[in-house]
């Protein structure tokens, strides 16, 4: 098997960037992890380590999700990308931009005064979670995002073949992008910087990204097992728009407790509680369709691809479902229940996501027909086990805190560094065996293709 | 392609319908905020500004939204007195030994700034979220009779700051074998005048007359 459209060759560089940072994102989180512990570790305090380790994140799954793009939309299409050297030049942005705002982190984190006021924005971190990145850098976000936009629109454009599948990707493309305005002006009042700020936040992982995954979903389904394409658009219409649905006024559950209006309690309980019903289909779409699957060449993908839609609906759909009535949100609210959800719905939605579509393209790319599946499986379990005990850990620690700390009223800190204290000793542990999946999972990136594969290791 | 027309079609134009109820009710909530909070003056603004400078949201929770390494400082001001507040947050270890928020070199007027906006904060209406702790009495004294001296430690917020078996804030020493270390004497005139007994001591003074200073000490020396 090879890709059957040169261009499609640039994924790969994306790929490549994705995972680096992944390695940068889970070693800075394991350093945040000893924090809890030993704040003074080094010189970088944990809320530039906590900045890094989600900006990584986010940036990670993006450059995959375009490194997804490029690779499906000529597939698609049946045509070339319509310029590789804007897609190359996009590329070699990117990494210089995001290079740039991580040595600014570094740099505010070694001198927060050098973090001034240059025409009214702050130079090196904006001081918001998750966006952190200082205007200039949110302007050169945009404006990759945008030529990326274009290139895969004009590709599209060439042979006007309009699938459900790439209108779906793109679509989710162009909310993702829209949704990040809302975060990139000042407001003199906290309660509305909140409110745009969820904006962002929420409809990026509860709306577009998920729209992202709908389409990345059914076409890996196609792909892995052949099913009819006709089918899998039909369900994934069904996904996205419950997604959408249910998570546009899903939005209302960040907006109980921070000075906005009572009515919000109502919309926001409502619509939040049927979020996990999408995801749900997914589940269902998977196992269905794989379930008829005679031949699978790529087991590695199919396995990834099944625990992506599995986590999703548990991480993001149950254990976001479990706080997202204000009768119980008000207890929990802002303690390490958000951790625990927060962790195992980005993994199950889109780590799990990204880490599939690259195992599903990856030997295309590399112009194999198959590959040894082995250290796929081992990266995963590694990884998987890990990740479901951090976040059994987390929520103990959330159970904790949400009694002593909430119920009881005692003292924050007291819960944190008493009481909670063996939680964090082993989310430490259970960090590193999750940096092992990592470690397992750039050799096997770096390695298929590469290697001969013999027959008694196929499948 | 063709007979999924539809079931696109529903897509689309449904998740525009709600996207257009949520524009609705973003203005809806705009035009409703100033009624649900204090004006912003210029002082709250520019304590606002040194918050996004000094990345307070990359260790605190704030409406419980951030991290969660820190204290939710929704209600901060509420419970700790303004002169202690400034002194920490210039220099977090000259007040607590044992704080492991770093000193970031915050200036003592963004100090000044920074606690007219976290004034702002608590006083906006969230809901009443925090919720006030429901199983708080199951951590008291357990029905006996309170004494003057516990009623005085209880109403003038010391617990804020001590602890005393395990009850209490941590930024301040633990009181719970006080009577152990302190003699009558210099607890009550520690209590009239902290920085004359420990140099440099953030502990606001003890508004009350001599003969309450007298029982609060007593319920002191009990602690052993
Ligand atoms: C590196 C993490 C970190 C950063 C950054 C940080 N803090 Fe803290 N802060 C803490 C911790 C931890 C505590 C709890 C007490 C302790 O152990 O020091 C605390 C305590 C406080 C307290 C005392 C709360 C109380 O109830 O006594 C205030 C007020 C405060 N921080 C304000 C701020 C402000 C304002 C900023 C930004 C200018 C900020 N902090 C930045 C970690 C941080
Ligand atoms: C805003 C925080 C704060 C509040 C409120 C507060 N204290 Fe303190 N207290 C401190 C600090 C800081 C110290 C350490 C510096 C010193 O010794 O003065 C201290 C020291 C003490 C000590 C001496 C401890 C020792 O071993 O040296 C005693 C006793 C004490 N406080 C009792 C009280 C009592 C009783 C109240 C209530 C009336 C109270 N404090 C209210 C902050 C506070
Ligand atoms: C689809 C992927 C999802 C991801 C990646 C995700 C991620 C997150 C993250 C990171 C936070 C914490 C934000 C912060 O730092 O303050 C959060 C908060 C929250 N999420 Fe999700 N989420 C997802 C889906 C869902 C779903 C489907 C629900 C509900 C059914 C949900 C309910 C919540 C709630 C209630 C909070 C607020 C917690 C609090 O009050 O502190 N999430 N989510
Ligand atoms: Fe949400």
């Amino acid at each position: 098997m090879t890709i059957k459209y040169k261009s499609q060759k640039i994924a790969e560089s994306f790929y490549t960037f994705s995972i680096l940072l992944f390695l940068v994102q889970v070693l800075v989180g394991i350093i945040a992890a000893v924090q809890f512990i030993w704040p003074d570790i080094l010189i970088l305090n944990f809320n530039t380590i906590r900045t890094l380790h989600i900006n990584a994140l986010v940036v990670w799954l993006l450059a995959g999700m375009m490194g997804a793009t490029y690779y499906v939309v000529p597939e698609e299409s049946e045509t070339e990308t319509w310029s590789v050297p804007l897609a190359k030049l996009q590329f070699w942005a990117t990494v210089l931009a995001v290079t740039a705002v991580i040595i600014g982190y570094i740099w505010m984190g070694l001198s927060p005064q050098a973090n001034s006021l240059v025409l009214g924005t702050r130079l090196l971190n904006e001081g918001r979670e998750y966006i952190e990145a200082p205007r200039w850098a949110d302007i050169l976000i945009v404006i990759s995002v945008l030529l990326f936009l274009f290139n895969n629109f004009m590709t599209m454009l060439k042979t006007k073949k309009w699938t459900g599948i790439q209108g779906t990707l793109l679509g989710g493309l162009t909310v993702l992008a829209l949704m990040y305005l809302p975060g990139m002006f000042y407001t003199k009042s906290m309660v509305e910087d909140q409110f745009w700020w969820w904006w962002v936040v929420h409809l990026w992982v509860e709306g577009a990204w998920e729209v992202i995954a709908g389409a990345l979903l059914a076409f890996m389904l196609m792909k892995l097992v052949g099913v009819k394409r006709e089918v899998v658009e039909k369900w994934m219409y069904v996904e996205v728009g419950l997604v959408l649905f249910t998570g546009i006024l899903g939005l209302g559950h960040h907006y109980y407790w921070i000075g906005t209006p009572k009515y919000w309690l109502w919309v926001g309980g409502i619509f939040s509680s049927l979020e996990p019903i999408p995801l749900l289909i997914m589940v269902w779409d998977a196992f269905r369709t794989t379930r008829e699957a005679r031949v699978v060449t790529n087991k590695a993908g199919l396995y990834y691809t099944v625990a992506h839609a599995i986590f999703n609906f548990v991480g993001a759909g149950l254990w976001g479902v479990i706080h997202t009535l204000p009768q119980v949100n008000k207890w929990t609210h802002g303690t390490q229940i958000t951790t625990a959800h927060g962790h195992l719905a980005f993994y199950g939605a889109y780590v799990l996501l990204v880490l599939s579509i690259i195992y599903v393209t990856l030997p295309a790319l590399r112009g194999v027909k198959e590959f040894n599946s082995s250290r796929a499986l081992q990266s995963f379990w590694w990884m998987t086990i890990s990740m479901v005990f951090i976040v059994l850990t987390i929520t103990g620690a959330g159970m904790v805190q949400t009694y002593m700390e909430r119920l009881m009223g005692l003292d924050y800190v007291a819960v944190k560094s008493t009481y909670n204290l063996w939680f964090w000793i082993f989310r430490v542990i259970f960090g590193i065996g999750f940096l092992i999946g990592v470690a397992i999972f750039v050799k096997d990136y770096f390695k298929i293709g590469k290697e001969p594969v013999s027959a008694a290791e196929r499948g | 392609m063709g007979s999924n027309k539809g079931v696109r079609n529903l897509f689309i134009f449904g998740s525009l319908f709600f996207f257009v109820i949520l524009i609705v009710l973003t203005f809806d909530t705009l035009s409703k905020l100033p009624g649900r909070a204090p004006e912003i003056t210029e002082d709250v603004n520019a304590g606002k500004m040194a918050w996004h400078k000094y990345d307070c949201i990359g260790c605190h929770t704030i409406f419980g939204n951030g991290s969660y390494f820190a204290p939710d400082l929704t209600k901060t001001t509420d419970k700790k007195p303004e002169a202690y507040l400034k002194r920490f947050l210039i220099d977090p270890k000259s007040v607590n030994p044992k704080a492991s928020m770093p000193k970031l070199g915050i200036m003592p007027e963004e100090a000044d700034q920074i606690i007219v906006f976290l004034k702002w904060i608590a006083k906006v209406d969230t809901n009443d979220w925090p919720p006030k702790p429901i199983l708080a009495g199951a951590a008291g004294v357990g029905g006996r009779e309170l004494t003057a001296g516990e009623r005085l430690y209880q109403s003038s917020g010391c617990s804020e700051c001590h602890m005393i078996n395990g009850i209490g804030g941590t930024t301040a020493p633990d009181l719970t074998h006080i009577g152990n270390t302190r003699d009558k004497a210099w607890l009550f005139g520690h209590f009239k005048n902290p920085p004359a007994y420990t140099p440099d001591s953030a502990m606001p003074a003890v508004e009350a007359s001599d003969g309450e200073i007298e029982q609060l000490t007593e319920y002191m020396l009990t602690l052993k």
